[in-house]
């Protein structure tokens, strides 16, 4: 009887992991095939795409797997792109050096205002991000000796060529991103199915218990928050260096807000669903440049709406289709 | 200088304790930090501004106009949204967020992002101890403490008002004894609602109506909410005053860039050192 219902079990997931392989293998190939025949403006809006994706993917670790709510990505993502613009502006280091060292300086920004704030009770934690958010938005505006403030930092050099490869082409700066993208996201993969994953998601489902069978929650829950944000912070290191053109009103709270969006809209807790709905939300509003003044609006709308029919977002729909067929 | 810093302060902390007071009892009673009120305050504030233009309605008619528009959108709101999902907070939170941004991009699409300026309807000021003070800022000092007033008797003197206070102690045991939690969330959300319309009617003439005007009042008022603390209406008072009174003072003093800085500052030390509030009773 366990022996039927195993094989029954294999059986149903093998045409799942074969349909799944092969959608990534087609993703896969489309990206990397983009720039060979692509004009430049979609490169860019692809590249937005990928790094909304990775951001939406990064902020999935703590809201969806481990379970407060935050409303500060955005303010990660430009924590790490100005503070690599600023390290080779200013002190003169490499990009590649500036890289790593944006996202360690982000990951621990993330750790100071999480050891505290994570242990904030209800709602109070993601309206401290909330103001977080704002906050960093505010220094960048107003620091304009260091960030040039409103008027925006200029003059951000593309990566340094490594290995023979040069990285001033537009295409060779896809790739750059495309690689780091697909490693962040392998990364998160493996993290979320690991035994740190599972503790992640111990602490969503019942803190009291996890704590009480010996689970360090609010070390996990700062390090879950600290990690997702030092990816956004390389992802913001990645934008400014790919754009090498920062303004402030890149990292408002509307930012934060879309990354929230984006992976609401994929589906919590899933880290493929807010990929896709990263990638899927980056496009439509591109589609809908020619009327900005309207983007919002739909967008904000289209989350309610999202709410109102499927709380748990793309991945509950397609979940529920599926379920219906069988 | 100090002085009129002081006063400016007051004046400011005043309307942020008014949409504060609003969203505590929002809070306190449906759990929901109420974003949205940041969307309402913008409507009610063009409200306002187009009944004075448009309908060349007298200011005090302007303000009941916003008090009501921004009850109306709070009651419907709660209505056919929040009531959805209750006991679900996240989404609630998620949605009053949405909401927040709808309402104010709502104003930029129908009335584009320019500035509209409040034509002044109380002309002149008054000297008080070396500083001016025009009478529009007084009344936005006088309307606020008599809406306080109010909003106090209606709280502690009336039954819908001790239904309120029991909801926001246990909404459980309100339910079992016989309250009716649905009417007690229609009227709080109508009050909140109105309190916040009310707030954007009183500042337009100060500043000007435009669609990112509630951003602040909102972000104000929800850390006023978590400095006073829950369920406290002298709560609500002193930290509105106090955050006004540290901002104009703060701004002086230290630096004008990070006004709004302070806010988030003394939000964190409050919630380091007092994670109840300065006066929380939960």
């Amino acid at each position: 009887m366990k022996n039927n219902l195993e094989k029954t079990a294999k059986m149903k997931s093998k045409p799942g992991l074969i349909r799944n392989v092969i959608i990534i293998a087609v993703v896969l190939i489309v990206l990397l095939l983009l720039p060979q025949f692509a004009s430049d403006y979609i490169i860019y809006v692809a590249v937005l795409a990928m790094i909304y994706a990775v951001l939406a993917g990064s902020y999935d670790l703590t809201t969806g797997y481990t379970g407060p709510l935050t409303f500060c990505h955005g303010a990660f993502y430009g924590i790490g792109a100005y503070a690599s613009a600023l390290l080779t502006l200013k002190a003169g280091f490499p990009f590649w050096v500036a890289f790593p060292v944006s996202g360690i300086i982000v990951f621990l920004f993330a750790a100071v205002v999480g050891y505290p704030g994570l242990k904030l009770k209800g709602h109070y934690f993601a309206v401290t991000t909330f103001f977080f958010g704002h906050f960093i938005y505010l220094i960048i505006l107003n620091s304009v000796k260091l960030t040039n403030g409103p008027m925006g930092l200029r003059g951000i050099k593309p990566p340094e060529s490594i290995l023979g490869i040069d990285f001033s082409s537009l295409q060779a700066s896809y790739y750059l991103i495309l690689f780091f993208g697909l490693l962040a996201v392998v990364f998160l993969f493996f993290l979320v199915r690991s035994g740190i994953g599972k503790l992640l998601v111990s602490i969503r489902e019942n803190e009291e218990l996890s704590e009480a069978i010996g689970v360090n929650t609010s070390f996990y829950k700062v390090l879950a928050f600290s990690t997702g944000a030092g990816i956004a912070g390389l992802m913001g290191s990645l934008f400014a260096h790919f754009f090498r053109l920062l303004h402030p009103s890149t990292f408002t709270w509307m930012t934060s807000e879309m990354v929230v969006i984006m992976a609401l809209v994929g589906g919590l807790g899933t880290l493929f669903g807010p990929i896709i709905g990263a990638g899927i939300i980056t496009l439509i509003l591109e589609l809908m440049r020619f009327a900005p003044e309207y983007r919002f609006i739909i967008w904000s709308a289209a989350l309610i709406v999202v709410l109102v029919i499927e709380p748990k977002g793309l991945m509950g729909i397609v979940g529920r289709i599926r379920g219906g067929k069988r | 200088m100090v002085f009129q810093q002081i006063v400016n302060g007051i004046i400011i902390g005043s309307t942020y304790s008014l949409v504060a007071l609003g969203l505590n009892i929002i809070w306190s009673i449906t759990d929901i930090p109420d974003f949205s009120q940041g969307g309402i305050y913008v409507i009610a504030g063009y409200a306002s501004y187009f009944a004075v233009t448009l309908a060349r309605f007298p200011f005090f008619f302007a303000v009941l106009v916003a008090m009501f528009v921004g009850g109306a959108i709070a009651f419907l709101i709660e209505r056919f949204l929040y009531r959805r999902w209750r006991g679900s907070g996240r989404i609630q939170l998620l949605c009053a967020i949405a909401l927040f941004f709808l309402l104010s991009n709502a104003a930029i699409l129908f009335w584009t992002a320019k500035a509209k300026i409040f034509p002044a309807y109380l002309k002149g000021s008054i000297s008080v101890l070396g500083s001016i003070v025009s009478y529009q800022r007084l009344v936005v000092l006088f309307v606020a403490a008599g809406l306080f007033i109010l909003v106090y008797l209606f709280i502690m003197k009336t039954k819908i008002g001790k239904a309120i206070r029991a909801a926001s102690q246990d909404r459980e045991v309100a339910e079992v004894v016989g309250i009716n939690i649905d009417t007690v969330n229609s009227v709080v959300f109508f009050m909140g609602g109105a309190l916040s319309g009310t707030a954007a009617a009183l500042i337009s003439p100060l500043y000007a109506v435009i669609p990112s005007m509630g951003d602040l009042p909102l972000l104000k008022s929800l850390v006023v909410v978590i400095l006073g603390g829950f369920g406290s209406v002298a709560g609500v008072l002193i930290g509105g005053l106090g955050l006004g009174l540290i901002e104009s003072l703060g701004a002086v003093y230290i630096s004008s860039g990070y006004q709004h800085g302070f806010t988030f500052i003394v939000l964190i030390m409050v919630l380091l050192f007092f994670p109840k509030g300065l006066f929380g009773k939960a």
